[in-house]
């Protein structure tokens, strides 16, 4: 029963590309759309908290729920599991978006401001570099997630590793289910380990 | 020069910070502003450099009120550091130092070149500029902060309680350091403290604030001493005032004997001779090695050579001309003999001050008040 996977290599290796793509990209669009939202938050306090309960509504939407409610708009598509997960992702990002750039020490941003840097120039320079290593945390939470539901888009049609979950099931086979479910949490392993990586390459300062 | 023309500043909750300040800061002088904590001296600080706006009254930096500058322009132009030194945790230390430069559009290459000149200055190893800040001790932690303060080379410096978060050995370091820097540099500094002896040791002029924002006095520090100007002040100032004065006073005029000062090859009979209490022996370079007391002289036979009596250690001289009175009186207090050793700038003898000489010469320093010596720092 094991040269099912020699045999269906492609399939299973054109599916691992397909969740990986399915599953990383909406944390980074999730990720670009926390960063200006996360600014706001941190500088206009008053926004934060409207803001903070509508995201935790919609990540209390069963992802399933969330891509029947997107189909009469998108079909049955990649986009229609994208939008859904890129929202999932900017629940998960955004707080620690938000936390990133209030942790950033008073005395910090205050000698910085009186180095003669303007509000902008200090954000860029100051404040999101000092924010990076909480806001990587919340993106390696966002993908690791986000590959895990990706999967489920297969419900839809929106072909990922989910098909091995559902043929194997259908063909009481298991052996394409745990195929399935070892790839599923290696893709997002390995996206995790990239994601650290990334992190010590742009933090070399950090305390570790 | 800096000056403030009748500056107050009221929080929006009715606070009142600073009131009506008048208050005038010389080029290439150190102004301290102390006092307790809640009486406006930080606040006044960083109307400064505008990260604070006054409610009413104007600030003039060289003429020009600094609420006609670009905050962030005029910014560049005020060192400025703070306690917990600031420094950016993500920068290597010549980064952190070659901010402004690079803010200023500098090329990378020159800023840093400039960061390890600065380093330098501020006593750190060259081996530190591409450590991060939580590499460094938290004294190099603010030696940093005051290079990255001096990089642009700005006329004027700010600090905020810049010593407070460091212990006293290494605060009493980072003090000295600023008087040599200071003494080269000439910067306009205008430096928060809490504490009085700080702003004692490190100003030319001690404004002492009240509660509230209210000036009490300014003065020079050893008139602050000698002349306060109400109870309060000299309340703040402390009660031990008389002898801590006393450090800006010079030994300059002191009377020193140097007849019971004998060479170690003189033998007993000659320390007899002299009918003192105690013989301040030296070796053969003429610096202090022992006191003889007349006991031990009476004891031995009168041709042993003083060097080899027992002796009672010498506690500590006084550098005649760059030690103040208070070095002086404080030898004299700790030495067996009830005497000052003074000596020269090579440590050798010059002669002992006894009490009287020392209570003599605080008189004398004392009388004509408009020519007091200035006999301040190390």
């Amino acid at each position: 029963m094991w040269s099912w996977i020699p045999s269906n290599g492609s399939l299973i290796w054109q599916l691992t590309w397909e969740n990986a793509k399915l599953g990383v990209l909406p944390a980074l669009y999730g990720l670009v759309i926390s960063l200006p939202l996360g600014v706001i938050a941190a500088r206009w306090r008053w926004f934060y908290p409207p803001v903070l309960t509508v995201v935790n509504i919609l990540y209390a939407i069963p992802s399933l729920a969330l891509f029947i409610a997107l189909i009469p708009a998108f079909g049955l598509t990649d986009t229609t599991v994208s939008i859904a997960l890129t929202v999932f992702s900017l629940c998960v990002i955004l707080p620690n978006v938000v936390a990133g750039l209030r942790g950033v020490p008073a005395a910090v941003t205050q000698a910085a401001t009186a180095m003669g840097y303007g509000a902008f120039r200090r954000l860029i320079a100051v404040e999101l570099p000092l924010a990076v290593p909480v806001i990587l945390a919340g993106l390696r939470v966002g993908v690791v997630a986000s590959i895990s539901l990706a999967s489920v888009g297969q419900l839809i049609g929106v072909s990922s590793l989910g098909y091995l979950f559902i043929d194997g099931l259908q063909r009481s086979f298991p052996t394409e289910i745990y195929v399935g479910l070892v790839l599923v949490i290696a893709l997002a392993l390995v996206c995790d380990l990239i994601l650290v990586a990334v992190r010590r390459a742009l933090t070399p300062w950090a305390v570790s | 020069m800096i000056t403030f023309e009748a500056v107050t500043k009221r929080y929006p909750d009715g606070t009142l910070a600073v009131d009506a300040l008048d208050l005038t800061v010389p080029d290439g002088k150190t102004m301290v502003l102390v006092g307790p904590s809640g009486c406006g001296k930080t606040t006044s600080l960083r109307m400064i450099n505008r990260l604070v706006e006054p409610t009413q009254g104007a600030i003039f930096l060289d003429g020009t009120d600094v609420k006609d500058r670009n905050p962030s322009q005029l910014r560049r132009g005020i060192g400025y550091v703070i306690q917990q030194s600031g420094l950016f945790p993500h920068r290597t230390v010549e980064d952190n130092i070659a901010t402004v430069p690079v803010l200023n559009g500098w090329p990378r290459r020159k800023a840093r070149a400039r960061a390890r000149e600065l380093l330098t200055l501020v006593g750190l190893d060259q081996d530190l500029a591409r450590r991060y800040p939580h590499q460094l001790s938290g004294g190099q932690q603010q030696r940093v902060g005051v290079a990255r303060a001096l990089a642009a080379d700005p006329p004027v410096l700010l600090m905020d309680e810049p010593f407070s978060a460091v212990d006293p050995v290494v605060r009493a370091s980072l003090q000295d350091q600023l008087l040599a820097l200071q003494a080269e540099l000439r910067k306009t500094i205008v430096l928060v403290t809490h504490d009085i002896e700080e702003a004692i040791k490190v100003g030319d002029l001690v404004a002492l604030f009240r509660p509230h924002g209210k000036l009490a006095q300014v003065a020079p520090p050893e008139q602050l001493l000698a002349a306060p100007a109400d109870d309060y002040v000299a309340g703040f100032v402390g009660f031990d005032r008389g002898i801590r004065r006393l450090s800006f006073l010079s030994t300059d005029a002191l009377v020193l004997d140097a007849s019971p000062v004998l060479p170690a090859d003189a033998t007993v009979a000659k320390a007899l001779a002299t009918s003192q209490p105690w013989i301040c022996v030296t070796d053969a370079d003429r610096r202090p090695s022992g006191w003889a007391a007349r006991e031990v002289l009476a004891a031995a036979a009168g041709d042993t050579p003083l060097g080899q009596l027992r002796a009672e250690p010498i506690g500590h001289p006084f550098t005649v001309g760059t030690d103040s009175l208070r070095a002086a009186l404080d030898a004299a207090v700790l030495s067996p003999a009830g005497q000052a050793i003074g000596v020269d700038g090579d440590g050798r003898v010059l002669g002992l001050a006894t009490f009287d000489q020392l209570r003599a010469a605080i008189q004398a320093a004392d009388a004509p008040a408009g020519d007091r010596m200035e006999a301040r720092r190390p």
